[in-house]
């Protein structure tokens, strides 16, 4: 008997999702695997009978919350993708502002219309067994994930950060061409992606579990940041996860 | 049978991307209620890039939507060029061009190989097709799959591309490289015949509804605009693309998160179709045909067609992404570092940034300080300029079809809102007002 | 010596290139730095380059490769031999060459790795002495700016030629296939040659204050200094890179990878850096070097210290890789060891220390595929632990001896070292006890008899049955320490008559989690034999009526001749402490003291590095133990 999955989205872009659509023929081998119940983005028919559950976006609101219970109390394993449901991702920058203010300025006497909190990690309300984290995620992580799920064993998230792929694919270090990054901090598993396409790394798939953060923040002002700038580095995408710190 | 009384309520419209609402009641033959809402959650995305500098914003933007991340990244890093005062090349304009092409391709395959195909062929979704029609859906993922290469090395990859940086590039495919994919493109041009084909033997599918409204898209003399062009509308003239409010005007309305707008009428449509009415004659050859074999021509009213002009357009990204990588053979490509990073001069200023992403035309617009941080940014997404319209289609829409079956109206409605490709968690990423 | 001009060279470069039966990679520009990389042309090559990003060996030893290939249930194969064309590396510079030299007898020592040698055997090296030097570059003061053997070609670049030490006959013959125009140096060249190698000596930036010899013993008396190394490792991202860059680095980590159809998939090495949070953490959770400052520690001694041990070498050729690319700038070895140097002047002698007597010895190759063997017998003893019995498919004996253990494979999870259970009197098959933890062992619980798994081993030393014949063994085992134990205690129960006083201190946390049950309660009958079990608790719901309390309670309870009495212990790593104090208190001597030590292992053969207590491996070494020749180890308890 397959195994059912679902597919839901909270506050992203889908990009996630969209990223499984483009799995191509890896899709096709995958949904030999597992029974897609549940996937609205590319599918009508919905069922409530699943026993993983694929959640992408991060939490912004409490009507959310409801959902996401509803979905843990069906599911027996709930995958959080995305770094906005992993750790809160890019949607935690407006953490950092006034959100009353923000919402008066953007919908003015309309604001109280729309409900919003500080956004946040999908795992801030419900338990979440496994996390794809990336933003968006990276194809083989994810298929890694839900092999070792269907095969009853831990995945293989690494627990050490993106220097490590970068040195492994001879990449020339950021530091070392005038730019700043935050790689040696963030978790790896994405092989380095962004470095090798000529950039740096954004922090996107969130701290590691033990970041020496004052060591970092200390680099980057070494090699040239401000003080703000180096903290603001930093809340692009650690923002929730610093904060629960 | 007459249906006096239909309760229409989809929550949650499916294969679309984002999450949209239809509520229709229909009592004693009378339209009681027919409303196009949006719950989707509000981002905030304007509110965050304030305080951010000059070379981040491109990177946060592009995570408004995972759907067209190049035309949004396009359109983040125009209007950050546009304020600072920075030129890219002759090169550079071609490669955001592919890119731009890449997107569109990828985007109108998955849109009508995936999200509107199974409406024509009576299913609930691609799934089931892969069983009874595979070498179609085949051919579809195949598409599909060129277009993500390409899209994956002009850009480095299709969500989120890292390549695009203000300036330029950070790395530049190698002529081989485009070569290379020159002739995948060309190979599998016979795939789009048939994809054209399987469309063209379904197309009484296709609701035959009508409603004149306005139409809105970049407009250019020499060539069929998307990356760069004027503010083109089939009701008034054409004007620079710093003028977008005074056609955008958007507006709140309380069932939606996201807003409307409109310009010369009630409402406008972008997007492919709207592409198509303002610029046909510019599409490149083998496109034109395409569009002729559909009866297609301007001004078309049926909004159902929009599925069609993608059809058309992604024969002409195809077609248009060939003729430029033959002018970038032709020229020689001129080789940067692997890693490369464009001298910028911060100063202050404002700039808009305007493209055509797959569902219509898309503006970014900022203000940043002398010391490059923004202080200010709007972003009006094609999505919210067709929230009217979808509302008023549908107005127009239901009183034709309130006889039919409740199942009929449902899917005919649903239809109508796929047939814009609404992305919808874009268009909640909050404007504001002015 | 022979004299060749630059263009010519370029063209002996492009003809070896156009040789498709070749693989000519060289040093090319990237971004601003270098790499080596395969070679279109010879225009690409930048033979003036200070130092490239990564080193050769990663041609030799990649940073991902196949080790074998799986399909459940069916069967483990060799990865297929791709058909290895030969490499020509062009552009080696003499640190570089001296690394592959020390990853040589690295690479051989006990065991032969055949993939590292395959490339290796069949590759040709084209060194070029140095021009320029980096500024964190110290291979002068290591000994390696220069080398006079492990080329096939040497070049030393005299403005519009090369002069080329010919190393080899490979490298003799490759010129005379496809170079044009090679004539005879003159005196002149020759003399310049040595004159450039001399500037090379002079190039360094950094300056190390004192003779390399001191090193091995310096680190020696810094083991403990445990604020130098939290002062030193306080900034440590645990970022890798400088271990990662390291020529002389060999640490690797195996993984499973099966493809989608869950049927199919390939075992890998990647990889892997003692700096790294996890490098030596086990399914349990414990992880033997959690802190920076250790595992920034371990790094210098592996080099300085460890391998100076067994190969002696100090395993740095001052490539200086590390330091240019550690951000917190916490890694040049030249200021911790001038650091080190200051302190011991100022507190006293600095000593060196005697050359180690190094025997590299090799016997065949390092075997990576598991033979096929099927569960014949599956008895669950506690809720963790489940006893299996195991048959090799093609029916060959295991042939262990107690103590040792096995590499064991459940198809798409990946390996784990388990300890034999059964003594090797039981010769057909052999039993492992399995805790349930990790991926592996978790899924090995779910299997039935019949399904498939894949062994490799027996691996490491195991307790010397012969010579503690005629003895009194008293065994000491704490919870799972019981299974390896139980393979040597068997085994004397079958030989009894060899062996003298026979005690057995068995301790758990409580009652249920006793194994082997029911051989514990024949045993109390019998009369040739002490069996004192204790439980740490007993529940009220448990029935008991042995000794409560820790294991060490028991001690005190038995009589023991310490003359003739040897200790055999296993257990938990924080038993061994209290057991050994309370044994010496018996006046039970250090050499009477027999321990098994676990560890993270993964190879089982001494190579990956995961299973290293300071300078020994568990795997290779141990994990038998006497206790007089590991007491001074500081990371064994």
């Amino acid at each position: 008997m397959k195994p059912k999955a679902a597919f839901f989205d909270f506050a992203g872009c889908e990009g996630d999702q969209l990223q499984i659509a483009n799995l191509e023929e890896d899709l096709l081998a995958l949904l030999s695997q597992v029974d897609v119940v549940s996937f609205r983005e590319v599918m009508k028919e919905h069922s409530d009978n699943y026993d993983i559950a694929f959640v992408e976006g991060s939490c912004t609101r409490l009507q959310d919350e409801d959902r996401l219970r509803q979905i843990r109390k069906n599911a027996k394993i709930v995958v959080a993708i995305g770094s906005c449901a992993a750790i809160g991702g890019i949607n935690s920058l407006k953490n950092y502002k006034d959100l009353d203010g923000v919402k008066k300025t953007v919908y003015g006497e309309n604001a109280r219309l729309f409900d919003s909190y500080a956004a946040r990690a999908i795992d801030a309300v419900i338990p979440v067994d496994a996390y794809v984290y990336g933003c968006p995620i990276d194809r083989e992580d994810f298929l890694q994930v839900v092999k070792s799920l269907l095969l009853g064993k831990k995945p293989d998230t690494p627990t050490y950060p993106v220097c490590v792929e970068c040195k492994k694919n001879e990449n020339v270090c950021a530091f070392e061409r005038g730019q700043y990054c935050v790689g040696p901090v963030t978790r790896a598993g994405c092989n380095s992606c962004c470095v090798n396409e000529g950039t740096i790394c954004w922090g996107c798939r969130g701290l590691v579990d033990n970041p020496n953060e004052n060591s970092h923040k200390e680099v980057l002002i070494k090699y040239g940041q401000t003080v703000d700038d180096a903290i603001n580095k930093f809340r692009l995408y650690f923002g929730w996860q610093e904060a629960k710190r | 049978m007459k249906n006096s009384n239909v309760e229409v309520n989809v929550h949650h419209v499916t294969r679309v991307e984002g999450h949209g609402n239809i509520s229709v009641n229909i009592k004693d033959g009378i339209v009681e209620k027919c409303e196009w809402s949006i719950p989707e959650a509000p981002r905030f995305f304007e509110a965050m890039v304030v305080g951010r500098s000059w070379y981040e914003l491109h990177h946060i933007t592009s995570r408004i939507c995972g759907i067209c991340s190049i035309g949004h990244t396009l359109a983040s890093l125009k209007a950050t060029e546009s304020a600072l005062g920075v030129t890219i090349s002759e090169q550079d304009l071609k490669l955001r061009k592919l890119a731009l092409h890449g997107e569109n391709m990828q985007s109108h395959v998955l849109h009508l190989g995936f999200l509107v195909l199974p409406d024509l062929m009576g299913v609930g979704s691609v799934i089931p097709l892969a069983s009874t029609n595979p070498a179609e859906v085949k051919i579809v993922l195949k598409l599909h799959r060129i277009a993500n290469e390409m899209s994956n090395l002009i850009c480095g990859r299709t969500t989120h591309p890292q390549r695009l940086i203000p300036g330029g590039f950070s790395k530049i495919p190698s002529m081989n490289e485009l070569t290379t994919l020159r002739k995948k493109l060309q190979d599998s041009i016979p795939n789009l015949q048939t994809v054209a084909g399987l469309f063209k033997s379904l197309e009484s599918k296709l609701p035959n509804f009508k409603r004149e409204t306005e139409f809105i898209a970049l407009t250019d003399p020499n060539e069929y605009a998307l990356y760069d062009g004027k503010l083109g509308s089939t009701d008034t003239a054409s004007a620079p693309v710093k003028e977008y409010l005074s056609y955008t005007n958007e507006y709140i309305v309380p069932q939606s998160t996201a807003k409307w707008a409109k310009h010369a009428r009630g409402s406008y449509m972008v997007g492919a179709l709207a592409r198509f009415n303002l610029n046909h004659d510019r599409l490149s050859p083998m496109a034109k045909k395409t569009a002729a074999t559909f009866n297609l021509s301007p001004v078309c009213y049926n909004p159902f067609m929009n599925s069609i002009a993608q059809l058309v357009e992604l024969v002409h990204s195809w077609e248009d992404s060939i003729r430029l990588i033959n002018e970038l053979e032709d020229k020689g490509l001129t080789t940067q570092s692997e890693y490369n990073k464009p001298e910028i001069k911060v100063k202050a200023g404002t700039g808009v940034g305007a493209v055509e992403v797959p569902r219509g035309i898309l503006f970014h617009d900022y203000t940043y300080n002398a010391n490059g941080v923004c202080t200010r940014a709007n972003c009006v997404i094609p999505t919210n300029q067709n929230h009217a319209n979808i509302q008023l289609d549908m107005n127009a829409l239901v009183p034709q079809i309130a006889d039919k079956p409740q199942k009929e109206i449902e899917l005919t409605l649903e239809m109508l809102v796929r047939a814009y490709d609404p992305c919808i968690s874009c268009s909640t990423h909050v404007t504001k007002i002015n | 010596m022979r004299v060749i001009s630059k263009e010519d060279f370029a063209q002996f470069v492009n003809s070896l290139i156009k040789d498709s039966s070749l693989n000519v990679m060289g040093v090319k520009a990237k971004g601003d730095k270098f790499a080596f990389g395969p070679l279109e042309s010879a225009s690409e090559l930048r033979m003036d380059y200070d130092v490239t990003l990564l080193p050769p060996k990663k041609y030799f030893f990649p940073q991902r490769e196949t080790l074998v290939t799986y399909n459940v249930g069916k069967s483990f194969s060799a990865k297929s031999p791709s058909e290895i064309k030969p490499m020509v590396l062009v552009g080696v510079h003499p640190y570089d060459i001296v690394a592959l030299l020390h990853m040589d007898e690295i690479f051989s020592e006990t065991k032969s790795d055949p993939y590292y040698f395959e490339k290796r055997k069949s590759s040709i090296i084209i060194g070029v002495n140095i021009q320029k030097m980096s500024k964190w570059c110290f291979a002068p003061y290591m000994g390696s700016a220069t080398v006079e053997y492990g080329y096939d070609l040497m070049l030393t670049d005299l403005g519009n030629r090369y002069v080329i030490n010919i190393g080899s006959e490979k490298g003799e013959n490759l010129l005379d296939k496809y170079a044009k125009n090679v004539s005879d140096a003159l005196a002149r060249d020759t003399q310049l040659v040595g004159q450039k190698k001399r500037e090379v000596m002079m190039m360094s930036q950094q300056k190390l204050d004192f003779p390399t010899e001191l090193i091995p013993e310096m680190l020696t008396k810094f083991y403990t200094e445990s604020s130098f190394w939290e002062r030193h490792s306080e900034k440590c991202l645990a970022c890798g890179s400088c271990v990662l860059v390291c020529p002389t680095c060999y640490c690797f980590d195996v993984k499973d990878n099966p493809d989608l159809s869950l049927e199919q998939g390939e075992r890998v090495r990647i990889w892997d850096g003692c700096l790294l949070e996890d490098f030596a953490k086990v399914a349990s959770g414990e992880n033997f070097r959690a802190t920076r400052p250790t595992r920034y520690r371990h790094r210098y001694f592996k080099k300085g210290k460890y391998l100076y041990d067994r190969f002696g070498f100090i395993s740095c050729v001052g490539c200086g890789r590390c330091s240019s690319n550690c951000l917190p700038n916490i890694a040049n070895p030249v200021n911790l060891f001038n650091d080190m140097y200051q302190e011991s002047v100022s507190s006293g002698q600095v000593t060196t220390v005697s050359t180690p007597e190094i025997k590299i010895q090799t016997e065949g190759n390092i075997d990576y595929v598991p033979k096929l063997a099927t569960i014949i017998r599956k008895q669950p003893m506690t809720a963790m632990e489940t006893l299996f019995e195991i048959k090799l498919d093609d029916g060959s004996v295991l042939g262990h001896k107690p103590g040792q253990f096995v590499e064991l494979s459940v198809f798409g999870i990946g390996e784990a070292p388990i300890s034999i259970s059964s003594p090797p009197s039981k010769k057909d098959t052999f039993e492992l006890c399995v805790r349930k933890l990790g991926n592996v062992t978790t899924k090995m619980h779910s299997l039935k008899i019949g399904d498939k798994v894949g062994i490799r081993g027996p691996f490491g030393t195991g307790f010397d049955t012969e010579f503690l014949k005629g003895k009194d063994l008293l065994f000491v085992a704490g919870g799972l320490g019981l299974a390896p134990l139980r393979s040597f205690f068997n085994y004397v129960l079958d030989n009894r008559k060899d062996y003298g006083q026979v005690t057995l201190l068995y301790g758990c946390k409580e009652p249920k989690e006793l194994l082997f049950a029911d051989e514990l309660l024949a045993l109390a009958k019998r009369d040739d034999v002490e069996f004192k079990p204790t439980v740490d608790r007993c529940p009220e719901d448990e029935a008991w009526t042995g000794n409560t309390g820790v294991i060490t309670t028991l001690i005190p309870q038995i009589k023991i001749d310490p003359e003739k009495t040897y200790a055999v212990i296993c257990g938990p790593p924080i038993m061994y402490k209290f057991v050994i104090a309370d044994l010496k208190k018996r006046n039970v001597s250090d050499d009477h003291i027999i321990m098994s030590l676990e560890r993270r292992m993964k190879c089982g053969v001494g190579k990956c590095g995961h299973c290293q207590i300071n300078q020994i491996y568990v795997c290779k070494d141990g994990p038998v133990f006497n206790y007089s020749k590991i007491k001074g180890v500081p990371e064994a308890l």
